[in-house]
């Protein structure tokens, strides 16, 4: 596990995937405190349900609220290049060069999911820092004053958002893999994926609202909200948990067990 | 004391369904053969490597690679190194850093590598990346790729193919260098004239069996060499045949030649003989010459039913 937790690292080191990385944060950062700020309202509870408030923003938790909204955004773009890399691993054959080298394929799998998983922590860390920073230059064209972010209180409030965000992010990671090993190919894991976690969720949302009680997508949307109406926290947190546990368990004797050929 | 096999494999089967693509296979290879791997396009050879390398499990056999159980790859995958299926690597990574996340992966030393990829006359492409690689290139560092950790065992599977006549020249001296020591080679190719060069071992199969094992010169010399005479006259074509088969030496009649077979026989004595015989009718000889099967020819005669 450890030797494939470096080899994978040192695809991640390549300066190419640090500008990718350190750009896409960048444009996180600036996207999600420029919509927060400039949407944000006086009337707290009466925009959009993820909507900030002038208040809320001014508060200790203020600095990273458009962290928070932006990394549940972020969700759908790691579940699709999770997706990409383990069903890209499997189409071109690399899993296959890896494992002539490395046969003990739990270790294997589990070192790439590691790496990958440190290296997401890694950049949501630079974005939160990022967003701080974008919101703290937005904050004076709303007349948000920043003296309560830069406490202990703040920090703790920037320490919980994190937590949530990678939490959030590792379970919208661990269902890509698990997809990705199950189906193979890039374009049909994608696809479902894509399908499932957005049009179709919705769309049985709309016509069933217990659904967003029961389905992973929608409960992976109420933990990045910190909890809806219809959700709890604890409860998004747990069935989020058993699924991520289920699938990742599925897919790691799947691919334990599976003749790799092609 | 003989050495044992690098590799035993016995009554190894793999079923897919109700089809069987390895079919009770026990194959022996010598330790340092270099052992060509012939059998016909889905005869079982990729899927016999692939069980060998821990990517395919067994339905039915056993074996042992370097004298550990074959169920057990990672206690001898260590020592072997493998292109199989053609080069896979990472499309935007250069040959270098590809082969430097398989020395990671593998516990090897990656200051190696530069040496591996002179090795392979990839030296001044190490930095460019492996989607901008020719085909001949990528095989060639799926072969330095394979030689990561100096492995006692290289398994090569159709290492030649899709080369062009320049690349296939390339490879089949870049194969006789890697040849050239104690590290046992098995290596499945359908260019059989190739193989016939570069191999002193020979496994054939065909529908997942085994046809064929052994020194590669026992089968080619089960053909029997034979003797190509020809009249400097193709009118006598017809003469020659019956004043040989008069003195006892029946062959197969070619377009301006006859084939006679060696058999047991001293090839300078029959020669003689056939010189002689064909003297004494008159006949002048243009050409009397020694004539070996090529290993296309055996396949070709065991691929139809014979000498299995």
């Amino acid at each position: 596990m450890t030797r494939m937790f470096k080899a994978e690292l040192l695809k991640l080191r390549r300066r190419r995937v640090a500008i990718a990385a350190i750009a896409g944060s960048l444009a996180v950062a600036a996207v999600a405190a420029i919509a927060v700020f400039l949407s944000a309202s006086n009337a707290g509870g009466q925009g959009p349900q993820r909507g900030a408030t002038v208040e809320s923003l001014g508060q200790a938790g203020g600095a990273t609220e458009a962290f928070s909204i932006g990394a549940s955004f972020a969700g759908i773009l790691v579940f699709v290049l999770f997706i990409a890399n383990f069903a890209g691993e499997q189409s071109q054959g690399t899993f296959r060069t890896l494992l002539m080298r490395q046969p003990r394929r739990m270790g294997l799998l589990a070192g790439k999911m590691a790496a990958l998983l440190a290296f997401t922590a890694v950049v949501l860390a630079l974005t939160e820092i990022l967003t701080v920073a974008a919101s703290a230059a937005m904050a004076p064209s709303q007349d948000i004053s920043t003296e309560s972010w830069f406490g202990i209180d703040g920090l703790e409030a920037a320490a919980g958002d994190y937590a949530t965000a990678l939490l959030g992010l590792s379970a919208w990671a661990s269902l890509g893999m698990a997809l990705a090993i199950f189906v193979r190919s890039i374009p049909l894991a994608l696809g479902i994926g894509i399908v499932w976690s957005g049009p179709f969720e919705h769309l049985l949302q709309d016509a069933w609202t217990a659904a967003s009680q029961w389905f992973p997508g929608l409960l992976l949307e109420a933990l990045a909200a910190g909890g809806t109406a219809e959700v709890s926290t604890t409860r998004a947190l747990v069935l989020v948990a058993v699924y991520v546990t289920a699938a990742v368990s599925a897919a790691a004797i799947v691919f334990a067990r599976r003749d790799i050929t092609g | 004391m003989t050495n044992p096999p690098v590799m035993r494999l016995s009554g190894l089967t793999k079923h897919y369904g109700d089809r069987a693509a390895v079919d009770s296979l026990t194959i022996d290879v010598p330790v340092g053969a270099v052992a060509g791997f012939v059998g016909p396009n889905g005869s079982g050879k990729t899927t016999t490597m692939a069980m060998l390398l821990g990517l395919v499990t067994p339905s039915e056999g056993m074996g042992t690679v370097l004298g550990e159980a074959l169920e057990q790859p990672e206690s001898y995958l260590g020592d072997v190194g493998a292109l199989i299926e053609g080069p896979a690597f990472y499309p935007g990574l250069t040959g270098a850093q590809n082969l430097a996340v398989l020395a990671t992966v593998a516990g090897h030393d990656p200051a190696a590598i530069p040496d591996l990829l002179e090795l392979v006359e990839l030296g001044e492409r190490a930095d460019d990346r492996f989607r901008d690689y020719s085909f001949g290139m990528k095989q060639r560092l799926g072969i330095a790729a394979a030689l990561i950790g100096d492995p006692k065992l290289l398994i090569l599977d159709e290492p030649l193919n899709g080369l062009d006549p320049a690349g296939v020249h390339e490879m089949r001296g870049l194969i006789g260098r890697l040849a050239d020591g104690e590290r046992t080679m098995l290596i499945s190719s359908h260019l059989l004239s190739e193989l016939e060069q570069v191999c002193d071992w020979l496994i054939v199969i065909d529908g997942g069996r085994l046809v064929f094992q052994g020194p590669a010169a026992e089968l080619l010399d089960r053909s029997g060499t034979s003797i190509v005479v020809a009249p400097e006259d193709p009118d006598d074509l017809e003469r020659l045949r019956g004043l040989l088969a008069a003195a006892g030496h029946e062959g197969r009649t070619g377009d301006d030649h006859l084939e006679i077979a060696l058999g047991d026989s001293d090839p300078r004595g029959l020669a003689a003989a056939l010189n002689r015989a064909a003297g004494a009718g008159g006949i002048v000889l243009a050409e009397l010459r020694l004539t070996h099967a090529s290993l296309e020819d055996r396949y070709l005669t065991m691929m139809n039913g014979e000498n299995r």
